[in-house]
């Protein structure tokens, strides 16, 4: 199968000034658990302009093909890390930029230690390295193994509301900003059985041990009010994590490419400017 | 909410609209797009067990779920409402100010009020659809677990008829070898003579049940592989023929057989590809009332082959058309029908010719209209003629075949039965019935040939073959292992253990001979 295809990848070329300097650096923007590629759709085009941009969705999530979907690969990050590495192969030639939300952050950092040639930067938007608790080492990831259970519980019960909340239908909002139709209508849609699944690989991972392995520049950007990763995460991986900067967003959730995008893309853009990128 | 001037009812008095905002039949908030309540009605307060003072510019929508609730909110609400202004039909629990959760189902738009965005959310008390839901899942969960059992059941059946076919298949080889004894001697009692001869034909006819039902299984199970060569077809087709010659004289049919003018040559299984042919023409016999008429035509279509049988029998109605390969699928119970068989017949046509690559489809126009059965194989795209073995004559002569021979087998009547038709045949023998026994036997007999049963008691078959191997004296014996199991990966394990030829149950006599009869030259 296609990758291309399989992660239904969307790829910008940027202007053909810069294409003729052959100048142009790529960025793969991987998007977290929840949703798809649509969630860049604020930020992405910030970066158009300069770069070459690819949006994709993971496998499981969006349009991607679902079939690709098995239960036992999934079932870890490094499967997604895998994807990454193949995606990356497939649209550039040379190292990319990443910016990842989320679980993809880990993702990401996985696939960077397992290729560092591939990446030149990572940044890493809203990341924890593990969500849960844990006492013994007096770590706080925010949540407890019950707090997850429930949340699976919550997906659980939204499994017959899921198609009419992911649906296509989308009523009488006039005045939203002209998205793409075909975005918005597939925005958030899934299967309910892999969105389960990927809730519970993503809660459930625990990936600090590989932080201290990093070779790869990392930019951590957290949120003073993000309830699923507190300041607490943050310090903590700008502490455990070699080559990284930590940047601070005020008042922008979860999602700080589309609740932030300026105040996100100004961060990001700092970090590479450091880096000459 | 509710700024615009509704159109009224002149002279009717209404309740005014901020009471029926209040008090609506279900739960109504303004938010700010970070979930702030802005203005909540009485109804979501006295359901939650605030007043609006508690809540107004104080609390988050969000702040009010479960955690479960909370992370879901992040993950999908809020998203949601930014790239698509809706969501509808959610499904979360809020936290009374008590601390108990109840199960709500929200609607929400956001919408732009003097340049400003704000979520109109509405809330419904859901504890009965969780309840559904909660069945709904629950069932989901049921009929899993049952596909589950269903698929474990139909593999645990599929084990069963591979054993089956297996145990079934061990008696037959004695039963055979002592039907080449009898061939051998010269029988003067006709009525000996003759129930021999019927002995023989059900015999053969157990034999084909039983492979049939084995390779079924087989293929079932995945387990089969081809053995493919160039072949070719003509041959093939005179032998299916003569295997069914008797079921087909014996019900008085015609048959009529139209073979392609040119040789068609096949990258196919030889036998798989008569077992098809003859699976066919046994169907064709059975189903067809006596004196009728059987045709097989074979013909070339382009890339593909054509085997037909067309028969003047039975025909199958329309609705029976798409189960007839299914297996054990019998179009009558089977107390009213004439014909025996397992009814897997079609089934292993149908299962191995898509081995081959090909398929198999049935027609008839009804019931009493005959039907027709077709077999249609991929031609190779270079076809390589091989040279065809010379058929030989499979008659066995009694004689003095010169060379020791000794087997091993835990069954008394396998291994006498077998030892007694090579001693006809000349060859000095002797039999063991265990390993151990067979090892003692080998060092003072000192055979060249030693036939070795795979399935012993306490010591098995490939440690003998290592054990024998090891000795001086069985350096160089030829060692051949008789199995139950054909498998690929069994003659892989024979090789290994030291064995030079692997020979499946129940042995080909005429082929066993003919091998002792090659081996023991060339040593």
């Amino acid at each position: 199968m296609r990758i291309e295809h399989r992660n239904n990848i969307r790829v910008a070329e940027p202007p053909a000034t810069l294409q003729q300097q052959g100048a142009a650096a790529t960025i793969v923007f991987v998007h977290g658990f929840g949703c798809d590629q649509t969630m860049w759709s604020y930020l992405e085009p910030l970066f158009r302009v300069r770069y070459r941009t690819v949006l994709f969705d993971l496998v499981g999530s969006g349009a991607s093909d679902l079939s690709a979907y098995n239960f036992d690969s999934y079932a870890s990050l490094d499967a997604y890390a895998r994807d990454l590495r193949q995606i990356i192969k497939a649209v550039a030639d040379g190292p990319v930029i990443c910016i990842s939300h989320s679980v993809s952050a880990m993702s990401t950092l996985l696939a960077t230690l397992a290729e560092p040639r591939l990446f030149r930067a990572q940044v890493m938007l809203a990341p924890s390295p593990c969500y849960i608790d844990d006492p013994a080492t007096g770590y706080k990831g925010g949540f407890s193994r019950e707090d997850i259970d429930d949340l699976l519980n919550t997906m659980d019960s939204n499994y017959l509301g899921w198609a009419a909340t992911m649906g296509p239908a989308i009523m009488g909002v006039p005045e939203r900003p002209a998205l793409g139709q075909d975005l918005a209508n597939s925005f958030c849609r899934t299967d309910p059985d892999i969105a389960r699944h990927f809730a519970q690989t993503t809660f459930l991972a625990d990936h600090r041990a590989d932080l201290p392995h990093n070779v790869t520049p990392a930019l951590i950007v957290q949120c003073d009010d993000d309830f699923i990763a507190p300041l607490s995460v943050g310090s903590y991986l700008r502490e455990m994590l070699p080559h990284s900067h930590l940047q601070v967003i005020e008042n922008a959730g979860h999602c700080p490419h589309m609740s932030a995008p300026e105040t996100s893309y100004r961060a990001v853009r700092t970090f590479l400017d450091g880096l000459g990128l | 909410m509710m700024r615009d001037a509704m159109p009224s009812l002149p002279g009717i008095s209404l309740p005014h609209s901020d009471s029926l905002f209040q008090h609506a039949a279900c739960g109504l908030l303004l938010c700010a797009t970070d979930g702030t309540i802005l203005k909540v009605n009485a109804t979501f307060c006295g359901w939650l067990g605030y007043t609006a003072i508690d809540l107004l510019g104080k609390k988050k929508l969000q702040e009010l779920l479960t955690i479960g609730g909370r992370i879901f909110h992040q993950t999908h609400w809020t998203p949601l409402m930014q790239v698509q202004g809706m969501a509808s039909e959610v499904l979360l629990d809020m936290r009374q100010r008590q601390g108990q959760s109840v199960p709500m189902l929200f609607n929400a738009v956001r919408r732009e009020h003097d340049g400003v965005l704000y979520d109109e959310i509405a809330v419904f008390v859901a504890t009965d659809r969780r309840k559904y839901e909660q069945q709904l899942q629950l069932a989901r969960s049921k009929a899993h677990a049952l596909n589950e059992e269903l698929a474990l059941a139909d593999r645990r059946k599929d084990e069963f008829l591979a054993t089956l076919a297996h145990e079934l298949r061990n008696p037959l080889a004695p039963m055979r070898n002592v039907l080449e004894v009898l061939k051998l001697a010269q029988l003067e009692d006709p009525n000996l003579s003759w129930a021999r001869d019927v002995l023989g034909r059900q015999l053969c006819h157990m034999t084909h049940l039983v492979d049939d039902l084995m390779e079924v299984s087989r293929i079932t199970r995945g387990r089969l592989e081809l053995r493919r060569h160039s072949v070719e077809l003509a041959p093939v087709v005179e032998a299916a023929l003569h295997s069914v010659a008797t079921l087909v004289a014996e019900s008085g049919h015609r048959l009529h057989v139209e073979q392609w003018p040119s040789a068609i040559w096949l990258d196919a299984d030889a036998t798989r590809l008569g077992q098809m042919i003859a699976n066919l023409l046994t169907n064709a016999a059975k189903y067809t009332p006596a004196q009728g008429a059987i045709w097989l035509t074979v013909e070339r279509v382009l890339d593909d082959v054509l085997i037909s049988v067309r028969d003047s029998g039975i025909g199958i109605a329309p609705e029976h058309l798409a189960r007839v390969f299914d297996m054990f699928s019998q179009l009558e119970p089977a107390l009213s029908r004439s014909q025996g068989g397992l009814g897997i017949g079609l089934s292993l046509v149908r299962g191995l010719a898509e081995l081959h690559g090909g398929s198999v489809s049935a027609h008839s126009d009804g019931v009493g209209q005959g039907s027709t059965f077709t077999l249609r194989l991929p031609l190779p795209a270079t076809p390589a003629p091989a040279p065809s073995p010379s058929a030989a004559s499979r008659q066995l002569q009694a004689g003095s075949r010169d060379g020791k021979v000794l087997v091993i087998d835990d069954s008394a009547d396998a291994a006498e039965s077998l030892a007694l038709a090579l001693d006809i045949l000349g060859y000095d023998m002797r039999t063991a019935y265990d390993g151990a026994a067979g090892i003692a036997l080998a060092e003072s007999f000192q055979p060249q040939v030693i036939l070795l049963d795979i399935g012993l008691p306490r010591m098995n078959g490939y440690e003998v073959a290592r054990h024998l191997r090891s000795q001086p004296y069985g350096r160089d014996v030829i060692l051949v292992a008789v199995t139950g199991w054909g498998q690929d990966k069994d003659r892989k394990m024979a090789s290994d253990a030291g064995f030079d030829l692997h020979l499946t149950k129940p042995v080909d006599f005429y082929e066993l001979d003919t091998v002792l009869q090659k081996m023991l030259k060339t040593t």
